[in-house]
């Protein structure tokens, strides 16, 4: 027994390089890592998943002592040679988990959940390789426990001893043993079939009376005492909590921008910011450059809803007509970001222009080149 | 007493196993091709029949019909006639329940592909082949029931019960889940409307579940298990009252679908609580099976059929206690519409429905053709090839289900829904592309067992008429016997006992969902539908939107901020058929009416990815070539003014003059956009409907009318 104490203390070594690694795989290197949620589920399902390698491996050893022991063969050799195994084994997860900190680093085109596709994938796979490692520790330590069992059962306990003894579990089902099969049948016989007439499992039937009683209980608070509330009413409170969230939020934040307030935006950030909302959300129907296909023309002199600032910003947040609303989308700033980069494409003059719709609005001094455009907006976005 | 001799007739068992095997496969090809589409649209290979929408259904209906239907009758057609002691009550009806079952599946793939479906989940078969399902199944109750009355048995077995139940529960749910008004050959409207349509519509798809997927393949539990293991029932006391409670408490379960959406809420609320009472009968089936197999598991380590039983019913156990949690309002509000739903029926389907259709199968196949399996070894990896291809595919849909629930439901501080509903799309693609894998190894596996068959066929010499002898039975003089056993002897009895109880549920659910009009308040700005937006909407059902899309906005915070004003009961009653939907693949479109402009919807339709980058739907071209066909418009127009649609008298003859004029006003609309397109193209009659879909509450100043 000694010698197995010293390969528990050589497994957990083991375990605990094991464990360690995807930790600090995934710690400095990345820290973005750890804020996703999925990445951290991954990734604690690893080391979970890692402990129970442990927990098998050791297993396996203790079985496989056992199992020399009765050949009465040196057990040392194959003990050391299965720890040496783990400890392989450990190091080589720890090298699959660094590259994939790496590319987590590097990459940031493709992304699956919030982390690039390929540490999605080098997560996935360790997960898999790690289920895998599993399934065949657990297939040795059947085929290495199944004659022991049978054998140090026969020679502890006669069959009857062992037929007539119940588990917990058998009192806990309300099962009878085996041997007192005789008396509960019901001498039934349909085809060879026979049946018995065992008692029901009590934590069946309370929990059958349980179900009942909930069921009576949940029907009284909803339509009766009327103290839970139904699918509108809950719709509504949510509501209510949602909106004094938001106004101790904006509180905290100091005044925000809507459509009395808003101004146009020049600075390089705000209108890159701006850019890229109209390149994702707007181009689909008015075209990357404005020029209008579904959507209007934005880099002409006619408008249907107005040019200035505020009613860019107004027609984008609330919609109108075939515009649809963007507020559960895009925030204020964001809001304003777009309208403030959709001025400065006026008169940018791009190929395949949408005819004009709307009524002619002018801007005074309308610049040609976008740069001097934001320069001027802002005593236009006044009016 | 003198014995009779006679024999079992095995050819009709091997004609439904045969068939089993054949539609199985079909199944889950099926189901596997549609699977990858989601990820991979060009394998629809832009072809009408096999976009997702239409394949989706094939899918549905072939596996449940198809491949567990017909493993039903193989199961009963075995055991009905060993349990009763007699051969089946006559061939002539086995044959021609044999052939016309078949006959009905074959047409309904050609139909489903087609496109003629009533839009109705699990139901999509059109009135003709209804009305022969309704005919075929009378040919099989009468089989079956003039089998039991000249039985050599005295009492019924509990699988006879099971059989009984379901044979007289699913002629209800068909026959009433299935009244519509025919306006062509191919072509009903469901006689129900919106609300009502719903409410009896997931009473049968629930029903479907209970009693086409549960209580029958529970009866062959029953048999086929304690045979296989050569043990004893566990208990007779539990086999009564787990069947009785299950029959009767199943049936109310249906409104558990429809948890907040605008069915009333009690009805809402019966749903969960009796989902909720239905753990411990359906776990009484599980225990009856698990604990059967006491002293036997060390022949569970050998016998591949029991190995597969046990995984049949350990995951007949796992969703029967899922479903009623899933049933509980706050994690409904989770799991709905997401691909949670999906994983919870494919542990049903794939593990309990799938794997003990495969026991029976390799069950029978050594007893009917006096063989050993050819091989054992390869069956165990079959099973085990099965199992892990059960596990791929839930935990991934698991995954994804709850995922993508939470990044919907997810706001920013400044009150913003942090994603856009494609963004919750695109992030679970790798979790389709597992699953499709894990379908992949669960036909693998059902492949290895078509040539485990094959080479035991071949092996084996086929036993078509199994002699047998009984005692015929004889009058008895009256005893006292256990009120059940009592029972058990008047099959008639225990028919219409059957009939009562889930007739009870159904009853309490419908009558006040129609005759009450609290129930359903009306919103006087809803009108009927333009002839056009009809038209359109024909072609919203033909072409399977409901099986991506739902029109049915819950009155959730993030749901009313993503797509508008939530939905109410009132909006739907001219809809026939409903079409809330069950799934969103795609984002809901009860209020996509105006949402974008009209071009939009004809680039989107050819392109879906033109209007949105990254969408996984499947293209549609060819409503842009093919032109509605307006000579059952006056025919439409009549069927829903007998349906109760309040159109003017005379209007049929009109319609089409209203439908060409609403036509060429968006035609011209698209004009504006640079968009040619012929007045009568489909594509025009489809973008009315959506332009139209959830905008009537709208011009209603206070949308909440009185409900007086």
């Amino acid at each position: 027994m000694r010698t197995k104490t010293k390969y528990t203390l050589g497994l957990l070594a083991a375990l605990l390089l094991g464990a360690a690694t995807p930790v600090w795989a995934a710690g400095p290197p990345a820290p973005s890592i750890f804020s996703n949620p999925l990445a951290l589920t991954f990734i604690i399902l690893m080391v979970l998943l890692l402990v129970i390698i442990g927990i098998l491996a050791n297993i396996l050893i203790g079985a496989a002592d056992v199992k020399l022991k009765k050949r009465k063969k040196a057990s040392g050799l194959l003990a050391s040679v299965l720890t040496g195994l783990l400890l392989l084994a450990s190091p080589a997860l720890f090298a699959q988990d660094a590259p994939a900190a790496a590319e987590a680093t590097n990459t940031a085109a493709k992304t699956i959940a919030g982390m690039s596709a390929s540490t999605f994938y080098i997560l996935a796979t360790v997960i898999f390789l790690e289920l895998f490692i599993i399934i065949a520790l657990l297939i040795n330590i059947k085929f290495l426990l199944r004659n022991e069992k049978d054998k140090i059962a026969a020679e502890t306990e006669t069959a009857e001893e062992k037929a007539n003894k119940l588990s917990w579990w058998d009192r806990f089902n309300a099962l009878r043993p085996v041997t007192e099969e005789a008396s509960l049948d019901l001498g039934h016989d349909y085809d060879g079939i026979r049946e018995l007439n065992n008692r029901l499992p009590g934590w069946w039937l309370y929990g059958f009376y349980f179900c009942i009683a909930f069921a009576g209980v949940y029907m009284w608070r909803y339509h009766v005492s009327h103290t839970a509330p139904l699918s509108a009413q809950e719709y509504e409170r949510s509501v209510v909590k949602a909106d004094l969230a938001l106004k101790e939020y904006l509180k905290s934040k100091g005044e925000a921008v809507d459509e009395n307030t808003v101004k146009m935006m020049t600075g390089a950030d705000d209108l890159a910011a701006g850019k890229a909302i109209f390149v994702k959300s707007c181009a689909a129907c008015h075209l990357e450059t404005g020029a209008g296909s579904v959507g209007p023309n934005l880099t002409d002199d006619y408008w249907l809803h107005g040019n200035d600032m505020k009613s860019i910003f107004k027609t984008i947040r609330y919609g109108i007509n075939a515009m649809p609303p963007w507020q559960s989308s895009l925030n204020n700033k964001q809001i304003a970001q777009v309208s403030s980069y959709i001025k400065t494409l006026h008169g940018t003059n791009p190929p395949n222009q949408k005819p004009p719709q709307g009524n002619l609005m002018k801007e005074e001094a309308a610049p040609a080149a976008p740069a001097a455009d934001t320069a001027q907006a802002k005593p236009v976005a006044k009016n | 007493m003198q014995v009779e001799k006679f024999y079992y007739d095995n050819k009709i068992v091997k004609a439904f196993g045969i068939a089993t095997i054949v539609f199985g496969i079909v199944g889950m090809l099926a189901g596997l091709w549609a699977a990858i589409q989601i990820y991979y649209p060009a394998i629809s290979l832009n072809l009408p029949a096999t976009t997702f929408g239409r394949l989706r259904p094939l899918h549905t209906n072939a596996i449940i019909f198809a491949f567990v239907g017909n493993s039903i009758f193989t199961g009963v057609y075995y055991s009905l006639q060993r349990l009763c002691k007699a051969r089946m009550f006559s061939d002539k009806l086995s044959w021609l329940h044999f052939w016309g079952w078949q006959a009905i599946i074959a047409a309904a793939a050609i139909t489903l592909l087609m496109g003629v479906t009533t839009g109705k989940e699990y139901a999509e078969l059109e009135w003709p082949i209804d009305i022969a399902i309704t005919l075929i199944w009378v040919v099989f109750g009468i089989n079956m029931f003039g089998t039991i009355l000249k039985r050599r048995e005295r009492h019924l077995y509990v699988a006879i019960w099971f059989y009984i139940a379901t044979w007289v529960t699913v002629a209800m749910l068909h026959i009433v889940n299935s009244v519509e008004i025919p306006v062509t050959f191919l072509k009903s409207y469901s006689w129900y409307a919106g609300v009502q349509d719903a409410l009896v519509q997931w009473w049968y798809g629930h029903n479907a579940v209970a009693f086409f997927l549960t209580t029958p393949v529970l009866g062959l539990m029953y048999y086929f298990l304690p045979k296989a293991a050569n043990r004893p029932v566990y208990s007779y006391r539990l086999s009564i009252i787990h069947f009785w409670a299950l029959i009767f408490i199943y049936i109310w379960a249906g409104p558990h679908h429809l948890l907040y959406t605008a069915l009333p809420d009690w009805a809402q609320s019966l749903g969960t609580v009796f989902s909720v009472m239905l753990i411990a009968p359906s776990w009484g089936g599980m225990l009856n099976g698990l604990f059967t197999l006491r002293g036997a598991w060390d022949k569970v380590r050998e016998e591949p059929v029991l190995k597969f039983m046990v995984v049949a019913i350990t995951c007949y156990g796992m969703s029967t206690f899922e479903g009623p949690m899933l049933s509980l309002k706050n994690v409904n509000a989770i799991s709905h519409f997401t691909d949670w739903t999906i994983a919870h029926v494919h542990i049903g389907g794939l593990g309990w429905n799938g794997f003990l259709a495969f026991a029976i199968i390799y069950y029978l196949l050594p007893k009917m053709w006096n063989t050993q399996l050819y091989s054992k070894k390869l069956a165990t990896n079959h099973f085990w090839l099965g199992t892990i291809g059960i596990i791929l595919y839930a935990v991934p849909m698991y995954w994804a289900g709850f995922e993508q629930a939470s990044m919907w439901k997810q706001f920013t501080a400044e009150g913003q829904l942090k994603f856009q509903f494609l963004e919750t799309v695109t992030n679970i693609i790798p979790m389709y592309v597992a699953r499709s894998v894990g379908g992949l190894l669960y036909l693998t596996g059902a492949l290895m067992m078509v040539y485990n068959v094959y080479k035991t066929v071949k092996q084996g010499s086929f036993i078509a008429e199994e002699a047998a002898e009984a005692p015929a039975l004889v009058k008895e003089a009256p005893h006292k016997e256990y009120w059940h056993r009592v029972l058990e002897r008047k099959p008639v009895t225990m028919l219409v006992l059957s009939l009562i109880l889930v007739s009870i549920g159904g009853l309490v659910q419908m009558i006040p969902t129609f005759l009450v009009k609290s129930n359903v308040p009306t919103i006087a700005s809803v009108k009927p539908y333009t002839p056009l937006e009809l038209q359109g909407r024909d072609l919203y059902v033909k072409e399977g939107c409901y099986t991506c899309h739902s029109q049915m906005i819950r009155p959730f915070r993030d749901e009313v901020a993503r797509y508008g004003e939530y939905s109410k009961a009132g909006e739907f009653v001219y809809d026939h058929p409903f079409q809330w939907g069950s799934k969103r693949t795609g984002p809901d479109l009860a209020r996509i009416g105006g949402k974008y402009p009209d071009s939009w919807h004809y680039n989107h339709m050819y392109d879906p990815r033109s209007m949105s980058p990254g969408s996984v739907m499947p293209p549609y071209p060819w409503l842009l070539d093919k032109a509605i066909d307006t000579s059952n418009t006056a025919a439409k127009i009549r069927a829903m003014q007998t349906l109760g649609v309040p159109y003017p008298e005379g209007y049929d003859q009109q319609a089409n003059r209203d439908l060409m004029k609403q036509a060429e006003t968006i035609a011209a609309n698209l004009k504006k956009d640079k968009i040619e397109t012929a007045p009568n193209a489909q594509i025009v009659a489809l973008i009315a409907y959506l332009q139209r879909v959830g905008t009537d509450i709208k011009l209603e100043p206070k949308p909440l009318a009185e409900n007086k």
